[in-house]
């Protein structure tokens, strides 16, 4: 063998997917600086789960007001003394402020949770590709599962606010129980902006009126046309719900998969969030369901 | 440009006028065992075997400081440190072939400044290897024992001293500003290296058969990833000696102020892709050990046209289990 000279294997498919927006904004002389990001409001969306609205400032305390996103990509979020780790974005560029939504789960989201109006986090980003939405102008299904649908919620908004570039568009959207339903005051908003909206929980309460059982039988209750379609849940749920969409008629190459991966760098080089040849980061978060579905 | 011969003593001269501007780094004795460390004069390790510490943890340490973070009434401001200028001495071929895969990796789409600040301001004066050992196989992987490429100075040994070429101007003015130091290398001086580089060679292809990225890969598939399972005592050994392993972590250590630190990391490692829910797309250590083979042979070729091993026996050397993941590949190939 002779040096660099190596068989070009040349299978995996890198062709991009969606966004525009890819160099992320962190600075200083490493890149892995963060700018800082002062929390301006906070929502409670469930017992464990918060809805925090940011403003970014840059190195003189001045708000920053240019920072373009798209739907489906994340930040790397600091909380200083914690660590980092990396939280989708959930609001629409279409809309300010910046807002991340955030479940306590481990250290750092934790830190996250425990600061106040005022306190400052950091932020890298933003990272990864979003959703492809110019492919997506026509019929969407956006099928979300659990804290999955935190990415999905910038989407939707997008297109309510974008509604004369998209087809028909539904919304399916499951959870542990009526407690733990994100968002629950916009669904009113989304579905005046003529998204139709099917919301499922795995166990009822006796206040709850609504659908009981997995987000596949809604999706077949609310029956979506053929085209693209954007997902985001546990493995379980994807798996099934890409399968089904599948049998409905969409083809493997418009169902966009929102992954979440183990993540320290953002910029495709720590290998935590590797998933065979791609990095989540970088690569990802949004991959079309054929390219990856051997590999979940 | 000619090759240039330098004299033991000259090279000593060499490095201390050389360590007045910049920090040397070299091989030398700890303990009795050779180790790159920032030169003070003391006796050079060249003639010994390569460390096991690879040279690539100069430009992505086991542990370094990515920035200060400093907190007043509830804001920051965050300290970094610009990185020094250095010459490393004796990298073998092995390991500048190692930093050129890095180079790729690390300066390609959003680049790692870090790694790439200290990567510009680095001499890499590079040592042919003329003393390779029974763990080598840098001429099967095509990285040695003889480099081509990658260096600014590259030095082989033989008896009067070394025999210096030059690949890059960096290299060129060092052999010219210092040129009181090295004399003209006669014909008899570099017949002796080739001898010398031949004699390597030969010695490391009898280490291992030849193997091509195909049939590696075809052994790795066949890995008996069971008896992997067994004997593997999951230290993360391998990729911390390895000089292409690049995993790493980032952590904050201080509260209000602090420091973020990025230390190695290893793929092998059981928690190395857990999410904070508990769900580990690499649970088995089955599916991280093939996941190891692909990398190397597979993903990073693709990504760099190189492959992603050079043969410098590392990994082998310091493992504790009983089967280090060459054997089980050479087993592989026997099958």
């Amino acid at each position: 063998m002779k040096r660099g000279e190596i068989s070009q294997r040349g299978q995996t498919d890198r062709r991009e997917i969606g966004s525009i927006q890819r160099a992320g904004v962190s600075g200083g002389i490493s890149g892995y600086v963060p700018i800082q990001a002062e929390v301006i409001d906070i929502d409670v969306e469930s017992s464990n789960t918060y809805l925090i609205s940011l403003r970014l400032l840059d190195e003189k305390g001045q708000e920053i007001e240019e920072f373009p996103y798209m739907p489906g990509q994340f930040l790397m979020v600091s909380v200083f003394g914690l660590g980092e780790c990396p939280i989708s974005i959930t609001s629409s560029p279409t809309r300010l402020p910046l807002q991340i939504c955030v479940r306590e789960a481990g250290a750092i989201t934790k830190g996250i949770l425990s600061c106040r109006v005022g306190d400052v986090m950091g932020i890298r980003g933003p990272f990864g590709n979003g959703f492809p939405v110019e492919m997506m102008k026509r019929d969407v299904v956006i099928t979300g599962g659990g804290s999955g649908f935190a990415t999905l919620r910038s989407l939707i908004n997008y297109i309510a606010d974008k509604r004369d570039d998209f087809g028909e568009v539904t919304v399916a959207y499951g959870a542990r129980t009526p407690q733990d339903l994100y968002f629950t005051s916009e669904y009113g908003s989304w579905q005046a902006a003529g998204i139709e909206v099917g919301i499922t929980v795995d166990m009822m309460d006796t206040s709850w009126k609504g659908n009981v059982g997995l987000v596949t039988s809604l999706l077949d209750e609310l029956d979506p046309t053929p085209g693209a379609a954007a997902l985001c849940g546990p493995p379980m749920m994807i798996n099934a719900v890409a399968a089904d969409l599948v049998k409905k008629g969409f083809e493997e190459p418009d169902i966009y998969i929102s992954l979440e991966r183990h993540m320290k760098c953002g910029v495709g080089k720590c290998e935590h969030c590797t998933l065979g040849p791609y990095h989540v980061c970088q690569d990802g978060p949004i991959f079309p369901y054929d390219r990856v579905k051997e590999l979940l | 440009m000619t090759p240039f011969l330098l004299s033991q003593d000259n090279l000593v001269l060499l490095l201390e006028e050389l360590s007045q501007n910049l920090e040397v780094i070299a091989p030398v004795l700890a303990e009795g065992e050779p180790v790159f460390a920032t030169w003070k004069g003391q006796p050079l390790a060249l003639d010994k075997e390569n460390p096991l510490n690879s040279p690539a943890e100069f430009f992505l340490p086991q542990r370094e400081t990515l920035f200060r973070y400093v907190q007043y009434s509830g804001r920051y401001t965050f300290e970094e440190d610009p990185p020094k200028s250095r010459l490393i001495l004796g990298m073998r071929p092995c390991d500048v072939q190692a930093i050129r895969v890095l180079d790729q990796i690390f300066g390609s789409g959003p680049a790692d400044l870090p790694y790439v600040n200290k990567r510009k301001s680095t001499i890499i004066v590079a040592l042919n290897c003329t003393k390779p050992q029974e763990t080598c196989f840098c001429a099967q992987m095509g990285a040695g024992p003889r480099s081509e490429v990658g260096y600014d100075l590259l030095f082989t040994e033989i008896e009067q001293g070394y025999v210096v070429e030059s690949g890059t101007p960096a290299g060129m003015f060092i052999l010219k500003y210092y040129s009181h130091l090295f004399e003209e290398a006669l014909p008899e001086h570099l017949e002796e290296m080739e001898t010398r580089l031949r004699d390597a060679e030969n010695a490391v292809r009898k280490n291992r058969p030849d193997m091509s990225a195909e049939s590696i890969l075809q052994a790795a598939e066949n890995v008996d990833l069971d008896r992997a399972e067994k004997e593997c005592l999951q230290c993360g050994g391998c990729s911390l000696v390895c000089p292409i392993c690049h995993c790493f972590s980032t952590m904050d250590q201080g509260v209000p102020d602090g420091e973020r630190i990025r230390c190695r990391d290893s793929c092998v490692l059981a928690g190395f892709s857990r999410m904070t829910g508990g769900a580990n797309p690499r649970e088995t250590l089955g599916k991280r050990q093939l996941h190891w083979y692909l990398d190397k042979f597979v993903y990073i070729p693709e990504k760099t046209g190189m492959l992603g091993c050079v043969g410098c026996g590392r990994c082998s050397k310091v493992c504790l289990g009983k089967v280090d993941r060459w054997k089980l590949l050479e087993e592989a190939m026997r099958r």
